[in-house]
C-alpha cells in the first residue's frame, strides 16, 4: 500500500494547483468585465432575454475586432426574475467573484437600492433597464446613466410631437399604479401646460388590472385627442384600443419605450393598427443608409431583434466607448473616470442605432422618434423625424 | 351623458369584472369544499388554461371552440395529475405543508410556461367578436358581457350539479363529514380527484376568458390573489359566496376606481377583506368552523 508522506502530499497539491491555475481563464485584470442582474424570468423576462442577447452580440463583435485597447470584454450575469433582493444578491455574488467595471441593472428599485454601494465603491459604472426620471440626476447618481431618454423625457418627446401635430390637443394620461407607471406624471403635466396642451383626465390602473371597462368609460367621457400610456409592456393597452374603437372614439393611443416592441403588437392583430409611441432607437429591420450597425446586427442575428435587444446592444456600446476613452486617456478604469469619459461623448455616431449623433452631458440621452404600428406589415413606421430635447 | 347613465355603465362593468372573479373563485371553492385544501396554484392554472388555448388556437390553428374544449380538458388533466401525484400523498399532513405544496406547484407552472412559451406578453386570437353591446343606452364591453354570461351559466350549472347529480351529492357529503361519507360507501379519494379535475378545468376556462380580455403572460396568475380575496369574503366553501363575493368586489372596485381613482381599487378590495375578516371571519356564506391558517 502506498504511503502518503508529507513531501508527496505537498508535491501532488502543488502540481494540482499549478495545473488548475493553467486551465483558468485570463485574470480579470486583462479583461473588461460587464456584469449584470438580468430579469431573464418573471414578468419582465422578455426584456432580460432581449438585453442579454444584445449585450452578448456587442461583446462578441468587439472581441472579434481585438477588444478595447487589446483587452477583451467579458459579460457575466445572473437571473433575478425582476426582484430587487435577487438583484442585490447577484450584485454581491458577482462582485465577490469578479473585478467588475460595468454593471447592468434590472430595475429602478435595484438602481436606487444599490446606488449608495456604487457610490461607496466608486469602481463601477452602471446602466440598466430603468429610465426612471429620478435616476437622471448626476449629483445623486454619479455612477449611473441610461441609454436613452428618461421616462419624463419620453413623454416630453411625445408632447413635442402632439403640440406640432395638433396644437391645444386634449390628452388623457393612463398610468399603472406602480413606481414605473407613476414616474412621468408630474413632469408630463408640467410640460403639457408649457406647450399649451390640455390634460383632461388622469387614469390610474392597478398593476394587476385585467378588465379596463370602467377606465374606458372614463376615457369616453373625456373624449381626448390622444391617450398616453406609461407603465405597461402590452396589456391593458390593446383592450383600451379595442373598446375605444367599439365606442367610435378617434383617440390616438401612444406609449413609451417598453410598449414599443412590434413583435408583441403583431400578436394583437388589427386592433393594434395605429398605436404610436416614442422609440429611442431604430428598429433592427430599418434599412436606412446611415445605419451600418443595423446591417451588422442583422448579419449576427437574422431572426430575433426585439426592442430590449437594441437597448442592450447600445448600452454595451456606450460601456465600451467609455472604457475606450478612459484607457486612451491613460486613466484607471473606475466609476469616476468611466463616467467622466462617458460624459465626453459629443455628437457621437452610434452607427445608426439612434438616428442622429448623440451627446451625453448628464445621465440620459433625451432623443427619440415617434413611430406608428402598421398591422398590415407588422412593423413600426416612422411618424416623425428624430426629436431631441437638448436642442 | 347623464351621471346616472355613467353610473349604470360603471356598475355593469363592475358586475362583469366581478363575474370573472367569481368564476376563478369557484375553482378555489370546489377544491376546498371537497378536500379542505386551499389551492394557491389556482391563479397559475388560470394562466396555464390561457396558454393552452393559445397553443391550440394560435399554435395549431384549431377552431376556437375546439381549442376551448381542449384547454378546459387540459386544465382538468393537470388537476388530476396534481391531485394523484402531489396532493393525495400529502393527505393527513399538516395543512400548512399542503398549502406550501400548492405554492410550489404555482411556481413550477410559471417556470414551465416560461420555458415553453417564453416570458413576453401575448394576445389570444380574437374569438369573442368586437360589436359593442348596449343595454338601453348603457354601453357594456362585449367581452365582459360574454364573461358575465359564461360565469353565470357555469355557476348556475354547478349549483344544479351539487343539488341533483350523484357526484355532486357525494362531494357535498364528503365536504360535510369525510368519515361518514366513507362509511356510506362514497369513494372519497375519487371525490378528491373529481374536485381537483373540475376545479382546475374551471380555472382553465376562466383563464381563456381572462386572456381574451387582458392578454396573456406568465405573470397573469396574480389574478388568482384577487379571486382568493373573493372566496375569503364569500366563504371558502360556498359556491353562492363565490358568486356574490365576486360581484360585490367587482362592483366596489369599479365604483372606487371611477369615483376615487384607480389607486383606490386595491385599497377598497383589501379594505373589504379586512372588514369581513373582523366581522365574519368565515365569510358571507362560509361554514363557521373553517380554520384560518
Amino acid at each position: 500500500m502506498m504511503k502518503f508522506s508529507r513531501r508527496l502530499v505537498l508535491a501532488v497539491s502543488t502540481a494540482l494547483t499549478l495545473s488548475l491555475g493553467a486551465s483558468l481563464p485570463a485574470l480579470s485584470a486583462d479583461e473588461i468585465v460587464i456584469a449584470g442582474s438580468l430579469p431573464l424570468t418573471g414578468m419582465f423576462g422578455f426584456a432580460g432575454v432581449g438585453v442579454e442577447a444584445g449585450i452578448q452580440d456587442y461583446v462578441k463583435m468587439i472581441n472579434e475586432e481585438g477588444g478595447i485597447a487589446g483587452r477583451q470584454l467579458r459579460f457575466v450575469y445572473e437571473d433575478t426574475a425582476y426582484k430587487v433582493d435577487a438583484s442585490v444578491a447577484a450584485f454581491n455574488k458577482l462582485n465577490s467573484q469578479e473585478e467588475i467595471h460595468f454593471y447592468y441593472g434590472d430595475s429602478t428599485g435595484f438602481a436606487k437600492t444599490i446606488n449608495p454601494e456604487l457610490n461607496r465603491m466608486g469602481s463601477i459604472l452602471m446602466a440598466g433597464t430603468s429610465y426612471a426620471s429620478e435616476l437622471n440626476d448626476p449629483a445623486t447618481y454619479p455612477f449611473q446613466f441610461m441609454a436613452g431618454p428618461d421616462y419624463t423625457e419620453m413623454t416630453g418627446i411625445l408632447l413635442e410631437y402632439i403640440a406640432k401635430e395638433k396644437p391645444g390637443a386634449k390628452i388623457v394620461l393612463v398610468n399603472s399604479d406602480t413606481e414605473f407607471g407613476r414616474d412621468p406624471i408630474a413632469g408630463t403635466k408640467a410640460r403639457a401646460q408649457e406647450l399649451g396642451l390640455e390634460i383632461v383626465e388622469e387614469i390610474i390602473t392597478p398593476p394587476t388590472a385585467v378588465d379596463v371597462s370602467t377606465e374606458v368609460l372614463k376615457l369616453r367621457r373625456a373624449r381626448p385627442d390622444y391617450a398616453i400610456f406609461h407603465g405597461y409592456l402590452l396589456a391593458p393597452i390593446p383592450e383600451f384600443m379595442s373598446q375605444a374603437k367599439q365606442l367610435g372614439l378617434d383617440t390616438k393611443f401612444m406609449g413609451t419605450f417598453w410598449s414599443m416592441d412590434p413583435g408583441s403588437w403583431a400578436k394583437v392583430g388589427d386592433v393594434a393598427n395605429g398605436y404610436m409611441g416614442v422609440m429611442p432607437y431604430r428598429y433592427a429591420d430599418d434599412e436606412a443608409d446611415d445605419a451600418p450597425m443595423l446591417d451588422r446586427i442583422r448579419q449576427m442575428r437574422p431572426d430575433y431583434r426585439s426592442t430590449p435587444y437594441m437597448q442592450g446592444f447600445l448600452t454595451a456600446m456606450l460601456f465600451s466607448e467609455a472604457a475606450k476613452r478612459t484607457l486612451e486617456a491613460g486613466k484607471e478604469l473606475n466609476g469616476e473616470n468611466l463616467k467622466a469619459a462617458l460624459n465626453t461623448i459629443k455628437d457621437f455616431d452610434t452607427g445608426g442605432i439612434i438616428g442622429k449623433p448623440i451627446t451625453i452631458s448628464g445621465n440620459s440621452i433625451p432623443v427619440g422618434r415617434i413611430y406608428t404600428y402598421n398591422a398590415a406589415t407588422q412593423k413600426m413606421d416612422p411618424a416623425s423625424d428624430w426629436i431631441s430635447l437638448q436642442e | 351623458m347623464s351621471d346616472l347613465l355613467f353610473f349604470t355603465e360603471v356598475t355593469l362593468a363592475g358586475l362583469g369584472a366581478g363575474a370573472l372573479l367569481s368564476l376563478t373563485a369557484l375553482a378555489f371553492v370546489l377544491i376546498y369544499k371537497a378536500t379542505r385544501v386551499i389551492n394557491l396554484a389556482v391563479g397559475e392554472i388560470v394562466m396555464l388554461g390561457a396558454y393552452l388555448f393559445f397553443a391550440f388556437a394560435a399554435g395549431l390553428g384549431l377552431p376556437a371552440w375546439v381549442a376551448i374544449v381542449l384547454s378546459i380538458a387540459g386544465g382538468g388533466l393537470v388537476g388530476a395529475i396534481l391531485e394523484r401525484g402531489l396532493i393525495r400523498p400529502m393527505l393527513g399532513e399538516n395543512p400548512i405543508s399542503v398549502f406550501m405544496v400548492t405554492i410550489g406547484i404555482g411556481s413550477v407552472v410559471v417556470g414551465l410556461v416560461e420555458l415553453l412559451w417564453g416570458t413576453e406578453p401575448r394576445a389570444l386570437p380574437a374569438f369573442l367578436g368586437n360589436q359593442p353591446i348596449f343595454l338601453g343606452e348603457a354601453y357594456v364591453s362585449r367581452k365582459i358581457a360574454i364573461a358575465f354570461l359564461v360565469s353565470a351559466v357555469v355557476i348556475a350549472g354547478f349549483v344544479l350539479l351539487f343539488r341533483f347529480w350523484r357526484g355532486g351529492v357525494a362531494l357535498r357529503a364528503t365536504a360535510s363529514d369525510q368519515a361518514a361519507a366513507y362509511s356510506c360507501g362514497i369513494n372519497v379519494p375519487g371525490v378528491f380527484s373529481v374536485a381537483w379535475i373540475i376545479g382546475c378545468a374551471t380555472a382553465a376556462g376562466a383563464g381563456i376568458l381572462l386572456g381574451s380580455i387582458g392578454g396573456i403572460s406568465p405573470a397573469m396568475g396574480v389574478f388568482g390573489l384577487s379571486a382568493l380575496v373573493v372566496v375569503i369574503v364569500g366563504g371558502l366553501d360556498s359556491i353562492a359566496g363565490a358568486l356574490i363575493g365576486g360581484l360585490l368586489i367587482g362592483v366596489f372596485e369599479a365604483w372606487a376606481g371611477t369615483y376615487l381613482g384607480g389607486e383606490y381599487k386595491i385599497v377598497t378590495t383589501f379594505g373589504i377583506l379586512i372588514a369581513m375578516l373582523m366581522i365574519r371571519p368565515y365569510g358571507l356564506f362560509g361554514t363557521t368552523e373553517i380554520e384560518r391558517l
